[in-house]
């Protein structure tokens, strides 16, 4: 056996020993941390595009570890939908990392860098490895990893919002994973089994005899990744959580820790529940009205807001229930504007966490009120503010557009005028609170004595980086759409 | 009737059940920050409760290897899943502890209402 | 805390918890027990100490830093056991698949990997039970400087 037949498991593995090394790392050469994990993120991406590669001459694969075949062993399952969230994970944490290296010494003591470092590592080994395991409590094993290093990212900058806001997030996601603990418990007992693919092999008998069980089940599953993924009527823990971090802790919570909530969220739903199921119980409609109230409810407190990364957070709230909205809607091409949703998201709302960080860097401003001007002062951070927002609202060429455009598709397709004219709302809610800003910064005169402090030029381009990626994405959708249109064809069968 | 006698075979679970939405309940809506995470882990012993009362068979063995004549064993699955989630337990308790600590140190409280008391007065 | 019983009485237990705690890590491929139970039990023998008598003590037993060093020793001794296999032609963490020596069922050297697994588990519980007990304490003792860094 080759190496490569490895790369599931290794994907996985070295962000967790990089996490381990990390603390030793720190103490015996401090300055060798940060080009370790940028190997370590660099050789997970290969792995990820070696991956990828297999998938196409071979098809899906699974992995078993200690080489204990199901039921007894763990399985990693790769297809092409999981091994694009590792892409998306591996390859923007990476983007998010490179802006930290700067960003950190501004934000947090030099102490704790390390430290830092490892979460880092962990958080991204952990979500890898919910987007590959094909096992129910393998999967509780890395949410609760990463939970934990999602909060720990929070309270590492140790003021009093943050330690506040990092509480409340623990609290609530232990919640979370003590009702998804409770799900399984219910699924094991009626199905003796925890692999995906065996639970759902063995769930139509068990339906017919235990209905209660797996309706229990499935309520706690979805108020579980619920909560995780900030899901409308819960979401309450993201925005002090993601407003306080520090920026690229922000940035790395928005754009991927509550997506692959989301994403395991939808492994539940379509692959260990059989269609049967899904259709005897409204899963997908509960689903879809919690994902469409999330999506106003969200522009419409973020409009509210005075904070400019508390606004980010709640727009997020809003984006996340597009790609809810994917889920919920059950159609194949609105699943496809969800999953691309992902990654778009994924990049404008990290790019704009950046921003958001920069400008609190330069000036120290963060009410949205002060931003008055801030065009002059800091005009490409502010361009790809603007790219950021116009992806937010869906104006053509940016990313957003393509995602919006998919999901009213599949919403046309599905018969479900209705959620078209919330996709059309909420892009007007949108262009409502982020058009002021724009137009402020760059139409108003640049209010201020104190100079502006300069800016490292790593992030700056890291966020050009991040600019010319969602116009990319807008302008040239296509090769992400071909893969995800196979893929969906390939996993779901629709 | 059938109802109660079902739940007479079963009142582990319904025990379970019990904890599980007293811990949940006292966790979302008690104020003391210390009993949020007495609540959590009574939740989560819940759960725990739950899952090994699904692994015991009445006059079952201790799933250790020997020879055990006519005898069974219980199913050792479900211990050791438990095991996992006690120690990913005792680490979530420990982390919101010590964030419980750092928390009394700014605020001199760890009342949830008293600490936003204590911020909108300084706003 | 200046107990003359605590302190007799500590002295005297901790030995045998500690071997106690050992005996459960070596036996965890043979029975109940293993990494996490007895790791448990040799940890709250350093933290014993630490109360029965004070900080100074249980730190003279095992400071901070190397606890913090066995932390990571151990986790990482885990992960790597792992890759050891990868190389010896199994999966990650395969036993059996990767020719680990298996023994006879039922001796202390026997069940491949998982007794060298076990004490790497046992090693990493008991300094993890030390260095949270020590952060919790020094948090507390440092109340009033909000500066101190992370946990």
């Amino acid at each position: 056996m080759t190496l490569q037949h490895h790369f599931p498991a290794l994907i996985i593995v070295i962000f967790l020993i990089c996490a381990f090394i990390m603390p030793l790392l720190f103490r015996w050469r401090s300055t060798l941390c940060a080009p370790a994990l940028l190997l370590v993120h660099l050789l997970a991406l290969a792995m990820a595009v070696a991956l990828l590669v297999r998938l196409y001459a071979g098809g899906p694969f699974y992995y078993h570890l200690g080489n204990w075949a199901p039921p007894w062993g763990i399985e990693l399952k790769i297809d092409f939908l999981r091994v694009y969230m590792v892409l998306i994970l591996v390859g923007l944490g990476l983007w998010i990392f490179v802006y930290a290296l700067k960003d950190l010494a501004h934000e947090l003591k030099r102490e704790v860098t390390g430290w830092y470092y490892a979460l880092y590592a962990l958080l991204i080994g952990s979500m890898s490895g919910m987007a590959l395991t094909n096992d129910m409590f393998n999967l509780f094993v890395f949410m609760e990893i990463c939970g934990i290093a999602s909060c720990a990212i929070i309270s590492i900058k140790e003021s009093r919002e943050c330690l506040e806001a990092s509480f409340k997030y623990l609290i609530l996601s232990a919640m979370g994973t003590g009702c998804y603990l409770m799900a399984i418990a219910m699924i094991y007992m009626v199905t003796g089994q925890l692999n995906f693919q065996l639970i759902r092999e063995a769930l139509p008998a068990a339906a017919g005899l235990y209905p209660n069980n797996l309706l229990v089940a499935t309520a706690l599953i979805i108020v579980a990744f619920g909560t995780k993924a900030a899901l409308f009527p819960l979401h309450v823990w993201l925005p002090d959580a993601h407003a306080s971090a520090p920026s690229p802790s922000s940035a790395v919570l928005s754009g991927l820790v509550i997506k692959i909530y989301a994403f395991s969220l939808f492994n539940i739903l379509f692959f260990v529940f059989p269609a049967s199921f899904r259709q005897a119980v409204p899963i997908n409609e509960i689903v879809l009205w919690l994902a469409t109230l999330g999506i106003l409810f969200g522009s419409i407190f973020a409009m509210v807001q005075e904070d400019l990364k508390k606004m980010l957070a709640y727009s997020s709230i809003a984006q996340i229930g597009y790609v809810f909205m994917g889920i919920g809607l059950n159609q194949p091409t609105a699943l496809l504007g969800g999953f691309y949703h992902i990654l778009n998201h994924a990049l404008m709302k990290g790019m704009l966490f950046m921003v958001a960080g920069v400008i609190i860097q330069a000036t120290g401003r963060r009410r949205v009120k002060d931003l008055n001007g801030i065009g002059h002062v800091l005009p490409l951070v502010m361009i790809a503010f603007t790219v950021g927002g116009f992806s937010m609202i869906g104006i053509p060429g940016t990313g957003g557009l393509i995602s919006k455009w998919y999901l009213a598709e599949g919403a046309l397709l599905a018969n479900r005028l209705f959620f078209v004219i919330v996709i059309v709302l909420s892009s007007l809610l949108n262009a409502v609170y982020y058009l002021p800003i724009i137009i402020n910064a760059f139409l108003n005169p640049y209010e201020g004595r104190e100079p502006v402090k300069p800016v490292s030029r790593l992030m700056v381009g890291a966020i050009t980086a991040g600019m010319i990626a969602v116009i990319f994405f807008g302008v040239y959708p296509k090769p992400v759409i071909v893969f995800l249109k196979a893929a969906l064809a390939a996993v779901i069968g629709m | 009737m059938e109802t109660l006698k079902n739940l007479a075979h079963n009142y582990y679970y319904l025990v379970a059940v019990v904890l599980f939405v007293i811990g949940m309940h006292t966790m979302l809506t008690h104020s003391n920050l210390i009993k949020k995470v007495i609540a959590m882990n009574i939740m989560d012993t819940s759960v725990f409760l739950l899952f090994v009362a699904i692994g015991y068979i009445r006059g079952g063995q201790a799933p250790i290897m020997r020879d055990i004549g006519d005898g069974f064993y219980i199913n050792p699955l479900p211990g050791a899943l438990i095991l996992t989630g006690i120690v990913v337990g005792v680490s979530v308790t420990a982390y919101a502890l010590s964030l419980v600590v750092k928390i009394y140190r700014y605020y001199g409280t760890v009342d949830a209402d008293e600490i936003v008391e204590i911020r909108s007065r300084e706003q | 805390m200046e107990d003359q019983i605590t302190r007799l009485t500590s002295r005297l237990v901790v030995p045998f918890i500690q071997v106690y705690g050992i005996y459960i890590i070596l036996h965890g491929h043979l029975s109940p027990g293993g990494g996490f139970s007895g790791g448990a039990i040799f940890g709250a023998s350093l933290v014993l100490m630490a109360l029965a008598f004070n900080l100074s003590a249980g730190v003279k037993q095992i400071s901070h830093q190397s606890a913090s060093l066995m932390e990571s020793g151990g986790a990482l001794g885990y992960a790597l056991v792992g890759l050891i296999a990868l190389l010896w032609g199994g999966n990650y963490l395969a036993n059996r698949a990767a020719s680990f020596p298996l023994g006879r069922a039922g001796e202390l050297f026997s069940g491949g990997a998982i007794p060298v697994i076990t004490v790497f588990v046992g090693m990493k519980v008991a300094s993890t039970m030390v260095t949270l007990f020590y952060n919790l304490i020094e948090g507390e003792a440092k109340v009033g400087d909000p500066e101190k860094p992370g946990a």
